[in-house]
C-alpha cells in the first residue's frame, strides 16, 4: 500500500476545496447558506411556527442529505476536469494503483461531508433547530451521511465517466442531483413519488435522520433496515461506479 | 563489538545492494528498452506497424517523425498507458505488458501537455510526484530545490501554477517528470512553447541527464534539439521505423547539412511517394 502517494493525493484535493472558489461554493458555503435561509424562513428565530415543532424541524434533516448530495457534482467535475488536463493520464504513470488512486478520492470526500455536516448541524443549531436523539443520535446521523457521500462519490465517479469535460458533468449530475433533492428530501411526497423515492439512498436515509431526531430508537428496526438498504445501494453504486470509470472514465 | 558492527553493516550493504538490483533492474544485454514487432492498431488505423528497435542503457534517443507518425502512441506504449496490439516491449528489463508496476517504478515522463495541477504551486505538485513515487520527504526537497534552480523556476516555486507562463508551465512538467529520479525519462515534446533562451536552458538540463546515466527517449519536433543532443535518432513515419543512426552517420548516408534537411528528405520523399 502506498500510503505516501494516498495521503499526497488526500492532500491536494482538501487544499482544491479551499483554493477553488467553485468547490468551496458548492461544497462548503451553498449547504451553509442554505440552512441559514430555511432556518430563517421557516425556523422559530424566522418567526416559523414556535408551538412545538416548526417547518424548519421537518426540513433539516434533508438539508443534511443536501449537502452530501452535491458531492455527485464536484467529484464528477473534478475528474472529469483533471482527465481534460491530462491530470490522470500523468498519475497513471506513477507507480500508485487505481484503487489507491480512487480510494484517495473517497476518503477526501468522506472528509468533506464530515465538515459538510457539521456546518449544516451547527447552522441547524443556530437556527433554532433542537433534536431529539442525544450524542449517539448524532453520531448515527453522521454516520448514514458519511454512506449516503459514499453513494455520491459513486454516482459522481459513474457521470465523469460519461462526461467528455467539466462542464458536461455537471449537467450530467442533475440527472443524480435532481431527484434525490425533489424524492428523497422533506418534500412531500405522492403515491407516485413515493415509489421513486425507494430507490434513492437520500431518502433513505432523510427518513432515518427524521427519526433519529424526533426521538426515535437509533437502533430500532426501521432504521436499522434504512441502514442496511442504504449500504448496499452504497457498495453497489460504488462498485459500479469504479468499474465504469476504470473501464470509460480515465482514458481521455 | 567492532566485528558486530562491522558485519552488520555488510548485512545491511547486501540488502541494499540486493534491493537496488531488483528494483533496478534494467540490464538486458546492456539494453534499457527492447522493442520487438510492436504493432497498436485502433479499429482500422494502424498507429505502430511492426516496430523494431533497441535502446542502450544510458542513451538519449530522439524519436523523430511527422505528425501523426506514431511517436506519442510508442511512448505510451512503453508507459504503459496505451496497451499494444500484437509484439513485445522490454523496459528496463521488465516486459510492459506483464510487469507494469515494476516498470512505473523506473520511470519519469513527461508528457507532451503540461499536466500540472493548477491551484497548486511549483513546489506542492512536485512534491506529490514524489510522493506518489514513494520519495523520501528530505530527498524530494533536495532533488526539488535543485531541478527547479537548474531551470530557473526558484523564484515562482511558492506561486500557483495557473499564473505561470507557457514555458514555466512546460518546464514544471519536466521538474515533476524527474523528481523520482528515474533510469529511464520519456520526454515527449518538452521544450514545445518555450522561448529559445528557455529551450537551450533546458537542452542543457536534459543533457546533464545524459551525464547521469540516465536513458531518456525524447520526442520533438525541433530536429536541431534532437541534433544537439541525441546519441542516436529514430525517424518513425506510419508507425514504421525508417530511419535509425547517430545524427553524424544519418549527416554523412544522406550528405545533408544538418538533420532537418535529412529528416525533409526521408519523410518527404515518402509522402511523395504516397506509401
Amino acid at each position: 500500500m502506498n500510503f505516501q502517494g494516498l495521503f499526497g493525493l488526500i492532500k491536494i484535493e482538501l487544499k482544491k476545496l479551499i483554493r477553488e472558489p467553485a468547490i468551496l461554493i458548492m461544497n462548503l458555503l451553498f449547504p451553509a447558506i442554505l440552512t441559514l435561509v430555511f432556518g430563517l424562513t421557516f425556523g422559530a428565530i424566522g418567526g416559523g411556527d414556535t408551538g412545538g415543532v416548526n417547518t424548519f424541524d421537518i426540513m433539516a434533516p434533508g438539508l443534511f442529505a443536501y449537502a452530501c448530495i452535491f458531492i455527485i457534482m464536484t467529484v464528477a467535475m473534478s475528474f472529469a476536469d483533471e482527465r481534460e488536463e491530462g491530470l490522470l493520464r500523468r498519475i497513471n504513470v506513477t507507480p500508485i494503483s487505481s484503487s489507491e488512486f480512487l480510494g484517495s478520492h473517497i476518503i477526501t470526500n468522506m472528509i468533506i461531508s464530515i465538515i459538510q455536516v457539521v456546518l449544516v448541524f451547527l447552522f441547524s443549531v443556530l437556527m433554532g433547530f433542537r433534536p431529539l436523539g442525544g450524542v449517539w443520535g448524532v453520531v448515527m446521523a453522521f454516520i448514514l451521511m458519511i454512506i449516503l457521500s459514499l453513494c455520491s462519490v459513486g454516482l459522481g465517479l459513474l457521470t465523469a465517466s460519461i462526461a467528455k469535460s467539466g462542464a458536461v458533468a455537471v449537467g450530467i449530475s442533475m440527472i443524480f442531483i435532481l431527484p434525490q433533492m425533489f424524492f428523497g428530501t422533506f418534500l412531500p411526497l405522492s403515491p407516485t413519488t413515493e415509489i421513486i423515492a425507494l430507490f434513492l439512498p437520500s431518502y433513505y436515509v432523510t427518513h432515518s435522520i427524521t427519526l433519529i431526531f424526533h426521538g426515535a430508537e437509533i437502533l430500532s428496526a426501521e432504521i436499522l433496515l434504512s441502514l442496511t438498504v442504504v449500504s448496499i445501494m452504497a457498495g453497489v453504486i460504488i462498485f459500479i461506479g469504479v468499474l465504469m470509470f476504470k473501464k470509460y472514465g480515465s482514458e481521455k | 563489538m567492532m566485528n558486530n558492527i562491522l558485519s552488520i553493516n555488510k548485512s545491511k550493504q547486501g540488502n541494499t545492494r540486493k534491493m537496488s538490483n531488483k528494483n533496478n533492474k534494467i540490464k538486458e544485454n546492456g539494453y534499457a528498452i527492447i522493442i520487438k514487432d510492436l504493432v497498436k492498431r485502433y479499429d482500422d488505423i494502424i498507429a505502430v506497424d511492426g516496430l523494431n528497435l533497441k535502446i542502450k542503457d544510458g542513451e538519449l534517443f530522439s524519436l523523430l517523425g511527422p505528425n501523426g507518425a506514431g511517436k506519442t502512441t510508442t511512448i505510451n506504449i512503453l508507459n504503459g498507458l496505451v496497451k499494444p496490439t500484437e509484439g513485445t516491449a522490454i523496459v528496463g528489463g521488465y516486459d510492459v505488458k506483464k510487469e507494469l508496476k515494476n516498470v512505473k517504478k523506473l520511470i519519469g515522463v513527461c508528457p507532451q501537455e503540461a499536466a500540472v495541477f493548477k491551484y497548486l504551486n511549483a513546489e506542492e505538485n512536485v512534491k506529490l510526484f514524489g510522493d506518489l513515487h514513494r520519495v523520501n520527504k528530505k530527498v524530494i526537497k533536495e532533488r526539488m530545490n535543485k531541478h527547479l534552480e537548474t531551470l530557473g523556476l526558484t523564484e515562482y516555486s511558492k506561486r500557483k501554477a495557473k499564473g505561470y507562463s507557457g514555458g514555466m508551465l512546460r518546464k514544471l512538467n519536466i521538474v515533476m517528470a524527474l523528481i523520482n529520479d528515474p533510469k529511464i525519462a520519456f520526454l515527449d515534446e518538452p521544450t514545445v512553447g518555450m522561448d529559445p533562451r528557455a529551450r537551450r536552458a533546458t537542452w542543457e538540463f536534459i543533457g546533464s541527464l545524459k551525464e547521469q546515466n540516465k536513458t531518456v527517449i525524447l520526442t520533438t519536433h525541433y530536429i536541431e534539439e534532437a541534433e544537439a543532443l541525441s546519441d542516436r535518432v529514430g525517424i518513425i513515419d506510419y508507425g514504421k521505423l525508417i530511419e535509425l543512426g547517430s545524427p553524424k552517420e544519418l549527416l554523412a548516408k544522406y550528405e545533408a547539412k544538418n538533420l532537418e534537411e535529412v529528416f525533409l528528405n526521408i519523410t518527404g520523399r515518402r509522402i511523395l511517394e504516397g506509401i
